[in-house]
């Protein structure tokens, strides 16, 4: 394989991880409820495939309980935020430490183990022999196929197409509006914060499944917060989110290369890469792009408590 | 008293009345929103619902859409019990309301914005289908409206329109408007009066807020008075007449104040305190806000400027505090150039302003009393000495303002936020006050406050007069305006249109200046510079 | 008559404090219950960790030495938390100020007290330099600095392992990632506890002061609580933004030079154990409040010590890193819930 398609096939690799989470967070984010916890969704969904794939060598089982396990704590963020009304960021920290603890301490007995059972790469006949991109995208496992291709696809339509995208999107721009129109606000971000979590959750099992594949403490190195971060720089939206996500792939893999190649720069320093690269991403649009900021903009509502009752 | 009920034309007797409401009460912290009121709107016919800012209105209102529930009472249509657990419920029942501050997404476009949350809605849909569907529904009720606008673009008055046009498509039978001329032209508002009375020649039936006097005069068949969260009485409209209506709005006789008679005479020529030549200025989008303005604001007068919200009142509050860069022309203070156009320089030369937006400009809700009362006097002794603060003598001097301001203050150190908006914006006014030696800038300064907030406020205006500062009074209520001003500048789009001495000034031609329109009287009139 | 609750606009400090201390003892109560499934035995296991921290003169020094970088990464926070700013960075910081303090303090060669006051310098401009960026992008590009912050976390720590085991690495010696031992080093007043708890004590009254006696203090707080108010009375909200941000960032970095010069004497891969982090918790417990920060970082101690204690009997110190999330989310709930209050209404409101 040349360099350039070796670059690709890892870029989608590694850029899989960051564009499920990123997915997951667009949902919450677009109905309006900043959440934080990405990275402890991630700790916990990749431990849970973990324990799961040892028990029962069944990837996608692991992947299952996986995303159920980010639906739960889903659920738990969920009620804090949207229905009691805590502090999201607040709430968001709390679930990174947890998320993070509590897999770093389940994960003692996994450490350094590769993993039992792995998504194995699906080939898709005619497709695959394109050159380069060919080899690099349509010889990956399934879930890179479902990252890529499926989900945003079916979420842009969902958001943008559709009459339930329009209520929901609403919610996150005004909910008081929403509310007054009809739109069952609460509902509605309740079970997008929900799913969001679970596909964070989902991004975690998907690094230790067909990523690394296999846990180690602190693998996740921050993955959950450069997938907030792209979700600013792709201005919350599906497409955006996942070419982001392969940007950042790229520059990942680039950091490989130079290290398999004893490129003149350390190791550790090439590690930095992409966390400087995120930092960039966020700032120098904002500087560039004036006109551009009112198509990318928040949900006017993002982070913001709704109180329907309130003086 | 309620007047005799007269069988209606429509319906025939015995029908019953398409919304009654009875014994409604709602209680916030502190403060009982609605208590005990029976509210009954008959069909074909254009109720209105009148009373002083926190007379209990809108949160009736809010009742009845489902999006408060009553503490008390019940709500019946068409004869039928009902209970509003949500707005959708409401909205089913035919209950439509257009909001005072619109409930319309901004970022959306108007089609996407009609077809909120609305069943009827096609589950897939594109943008064009939905712009194609709004223009249908635009034609049908003739509401002019662009489906393909984005609403941040629109002006009020099409907002509002966008907003109707979206109750009446989800078949509204009873049609709610909250202080629906606030920001509308005078033009605007026949046009709306004249789709209201389509609307009620339908069979239908409108609530109509407001608590100007001549509005609910002119369009209502009928009035309901509230006062402090109860309903005084309802009365027929043709019974009425304007002491009639101020007296049981407030509760006592008043007299309609001339607070334009002075405690001493009056001197001219009055000597300039801040004059504008030809100043322009862009908003915060960088569009024109102001075009070459010229106003001239003498020590000793209160000068009023009259305008449709939106004209460039809040830049031109701006520019006079010094908060916003001028793109031209001069700022000059008793004749001399400002050069340096920031808020301290203004502040130091004696100009207060009492912002449009308390909440956001003026105080720190988060805040203690005392961080917000020192906020323009922090830096001069006895509050401070050099670099250091001393919070001892902060809340000393924030004992002053209060008690000059009538508030009762029970602990300084809690956030100011936990006060009324009335308290607020008095707290606000006097710290203003003590700094404004040569002119104060009030924009909007009664919005939202009840009478005795207001009376308070105007008085405060009355007091810096005589003591031979200006004050320059920014506010939507031509009444007020015509009360208390000595002359009366028109702003329109960015310019001012005219200048009037008050006694000299209509309110036809006022009206038509506020719209835009030069127009050609018989009189000559009386144009001061 | 009817009861309800009602939302108010503000939480009065007593039902803040009240929430908070209940807070605690449910994280701990449900940390103690899991404990219990996986087969370990809480109560004899607290009492353990109570002994060992307060009976014994080896315990107290423990809980020095853990609160004071505590105290000033939790100082570092607090400051930028009471004008609405989440320096999520201050690990980050505290990393790059306890890099530059192990740079001068390796290669410089001065007498003792001039050295480690020059440590002390580059430790504070170290975490300064650090927030820089984060801190322009926010006052000029409005960008916020939560994600800025924290990215930077990373990069510090990759830099501080790339020298500890790379160009400054004690050479001959198989220690993973640690330079070579640092000649200079703080004074000890109580057994190994080092002048750098009480300097740290002493930054908390002084930032305290500041905020509340200085004019610079009133323009900041009024900046932070609303900047469009602060403006129109002629604040410089930007000006005084960044120096806040800045000093917060040199706080955090003057609690990694202490570390380095008083705790463990060389910079190591791992030298921050979260201080950072844990330094959010102690600011949102002690509600941003300089003061209360000496406080919470001794509640904060006293849960690590506890986890170190822990890890002597087998169980992770990962488990107390998930407690600790329980309790700042036990708080976040706590402190909304603060805000309702029990009302009667009688048909004549109040």
């Amino acid at each position: 394989m040349d360099v350039v398609t070796g670059i690709m096939a890892t870029a989608f690799l590694a850029g899989g991880v960051l564009a499920l989470a990123a997915l997951g967070e667009v949902l919450a984010e677009r109905v309006g409820v900043v959440n934080l916890g990405v990275e402890g969704l991630m700790a916990m969904g990749a431990i849970t495939a973990i324990a799961v794939v040892t028990a029962a060598p069944n990837p996608f089982l692991g992947f299952a309980v996986a995303l159920a396990v980010g639906l739960l704590l889903g659920v738990m963020f969920a009620i804090a935020t949207v229905y009691w009304q805590a502090n999201q960021v607040l709430c968001g920290l709390a679930l990174t430490l947890m998320g993070t603890g509590l897999a770093g301490a389940i994960g003692r007995s996994y450490s350094g183990l590769p993993a039992r059972a792995t998504f194995e790469r699906v080939v898709v006949p005619y497709l695959s022999d394109i050159p380069v991109v060919g080899r690099a995208f349509f010889s990956q496992n399934i879930l890179v196929y479902l990252i890529y291709l499926v989900l945003p696809f079916a979420i842009h339509y969902l958001m943008f197409k559709t009459r339930h995208g329009l209520n929901m999107r609403a919610v996150g721009e005004n909910p008081a509006a929403a509310d007054a129109a009809g739109i069952p606000v609460q509902a509605i971000r309740f079970w997008y914060v929900a799913a969001g979590a679970a596909l964070a959750a989902g991004a975690g099992a998907y690094l230790t499944l067909a990523f690394v594949p296999g846990w180690s403490e602190g693998v996740i190195a921050g993955r959950g917060w450069i997938a907030v971060a792209l979700v600013i720089f792709a201005g919350y939206r599906p497409w955006n989110a996942v070419l982001a996500a392969l940007l950042f792939g790229v520059i990942t893999s680039i950091g490989f290369v130079g290290q398999a190649r004893n490129w003149p720069v350390a190791p550790a320093l090439l590690s930095t890469l992409p966390y400087l690269g995120t930092i960039a991403f966020i700032i120098v649009p904002v500087l560039a792009w004036h006109k551009i900021r009112r198509r990318m903009a928040a949900p006017a509502a993002l982070g913001l408590p709704y109180f329907r009752d309130m003086r | 008293m309620d007047s005799a009920l007269q069988p209606q034309d429509i319906g025939g007797p015995g029908t019953p009345p398409i919304v009654l409401l009875r014994g409604i009460a709602k209680y916030f912290p502190g403060v009982i929103a609605n208590a005990d009121v029976d509210l009954e709107v008959r069909r074909g016919e254009i109720h209105a619902l009148l009373g002083e800012n926190g007379a209990g209105k809108s949160t009736l209102m809010n009742i009845l859409t489902g999006i408060y529930q009553p503490d008390a009472g019940e709500i019946i249509i068409d004869g039928y019990a009902a209970t509003f657990a949500s707005p959708v419920a409401a909205i089913a029942a035919g209950i439509g309301m257009v909001h005072q501050h619109f409930k319309l997404v901004q970022a959306f476009t108007v089609a996407e914005n009609v077809h909120l949350g609305w069943s009827e809605t096609p589950r897939r849909a594109s943008a064009s289908q939905l712009e194609a569907r709004t223009r249908a529904l635009a034609e049908r009720f003739n509401l002019d409206v662009r489906p393909d606008a984005r609403v941040s673009d629109l002006s009020a008055g099409e907002q509002q329109r966008v907003e109707i046009l979206r109750v009446l498509a989800r078949q509204a039978r009873v049609l709610i408007l909250d202080e629906p001329t606030a920001v509308l032209t005078p033009a605007e508002a026949r046009e709306l009066f004249k789709a209201l009375r389509e609307f009620r020649a339908r069979g239908n039936a409108v609530i109509f807020i407001s608590h100007k006097l001549d509005e609910v005069l002119e369009i209502s068949d009928r009035i309901s008075i509230l006062r402090g969260g109860r309903k005084v009485s309802t009365e027929d409209t043709a019974e009425c007449s304007h002491r009639m209506l101020a007296t049981l709005m407030v509760g006592r006789e008043i007299v309609l104040g001339n607070y334009r008679n002075r405690a001493t005479q009056a001197q001219a020529p009055r000597a300039s305190a801040l004059s504008l030549a030809g100043v322009s200025a862009l908003d915060d989008n960088g569009r024109p806000a102001l075009r070459e303005v010229d106003l001239d604001v003498r020590a000793g007068e209160i000068l009023g400027i009259a305008g449709v919200a939106g004209n460039g009142q809040r830049e031109l509050s701006q520019v006079l505090t010094g908060l916003r860069p001028i793109t031209g022309g001069q700022v000059l203070v008793d004749g001399k150039v400002v050069r340096s156009l920031d808020p301290t320089t203004f502040a130091g030369l004696g100009i207060g302003h009492i912002p449009e937006d308390r909440l956001r400009s003026g105080i720190a809700p988060s805040l203690s009393i005392t961080d917000n009362a020192v906020l323009r006097e922090y830096e001069d002794a006895p509050v401070s000495h050099g670099p250091l603060y001393r919070p001892r003598a902060a809340v000393g001097l924030a004992r002053t303002i209060a008690g000059a301001a009538g508030v009762a203050v029970p602990d300084f150190g809690m956030p100011i936020r936990n006060l009324s908006g009335g308290n607020q914006q008095r707290l606000v006014a006097r710290r203003e006050m003590r700094i404004a030696r040569k002119l104060l800038v009030a924009a909007y300064p009664s919005r939202g406050l009840d009478v005795g907030a207001i009376n308070t406020m105007l008085r405060y205006f009355v007091e810096l007069r005589d003591a031979a500062v200006a004050v320059v009074l920014i506010s939507e209520e031509l009444d007020e305006l015509l009360n208390l001003s000595d002359r009366i500048a028109v702003i329109y789009e960015g310019r001012i249109m005219g200048t009037f001495n008050t006694e000299d000034a209509d309110m036809e031609t006022i009206g038509l200046l506020m719209g835009g329109q030069r127009q050609a009287t018989h009189a000559p009139l009386h144009m001061t510079s | 008559m009817t009861w309800r609750f009602q939302r108010f606009p503000s939480a009065p400090a007593g039902a803040a404090l009240a929430s908070r201390i209940a807070a605690i003892v449910l994280a701990l109560a449900v940390g103690g219950v899991v404990l219990a499934f996986t087969g370990v035995n809480p109560i004899p296991l607290a009492g353990e960790v109570v002994r060992s921290t307060f009976g014994s003169g080896f315990g107290l020094e423990d809980l020095g030495l853990l609160m004071t970088p505590l105290m000033l990464t939790g100082l570092a926070v607090a400051v930028t938390l009471r004008i609405g700013i989440w320096n999520i960075g201050a690990d980050g910081q505290f990393y790059m100020g306890a890099l530059c303090a192990a740079a001068v303090g390796l290669f410089v060669k001065g007498p003792e007290p001039l050295m480690l006051v020059a440590m002390a310098v580059a430790g504070l401009a170290g975490g300064a330099l650090w927030i820089l960026v984060p801190t322009l992008a926010r006052a000029y590009a409005d960008v916020n600095e939560l994600i800025t912050t924290l990215l930077l976390n990373f990069v510090a720590t990759l830099i501080v392992y790339y020298v500890a085991t790379g160009p400054w690495h004690e050479r001959g010696v198989m220690t993973l990632g640690s330079t070579p031992r640092i000649r200079y080093q703080l004074p000890e007043f109580f057994g190994s506890v080092h002048y750098g708890f009480l300097l740290a004590i002493l930054a908390a009254v002084v930032m305290a002061a500041v905020l509340a006696f200085t004019k610079w203090g009133y323009e900041v707080r009024f900046s932070g609580a609303n900047p469009q108010a602060a403006r129109f009375a002629g604040i410089p909200v930007r000006r005084r933004i960044i120096v806040a941000m800045l000093v917060s960032g040199a706080i955090a970095g003057a609690a990694g030079m202490l570390e380095v010069a008083g705790t463990v004497h060389r910079l190591q891969g791992g030298i921050s154990n979260n201080f950072g982090y844990l330094g959010i918790m102690v600011a949102v417990l002690a509600r941003g409040s300089c003061l209360g920060v000496i406080a919470t970082a001794a509640l904060m101690a006293i849960i690590l010590n506890s986890g170190i204690i822990l890890q002597t009997r087998g169980i992770n110190t990962n488990t107390v890193l998930a407690i600790t999330g329980l309790i700042l989310f036990f708080t976040a709930i706590g402190d909304e819930f603060a805000h309702y209050r029990l009302v009667t209404t009688d048909g004549k409101g109040k």
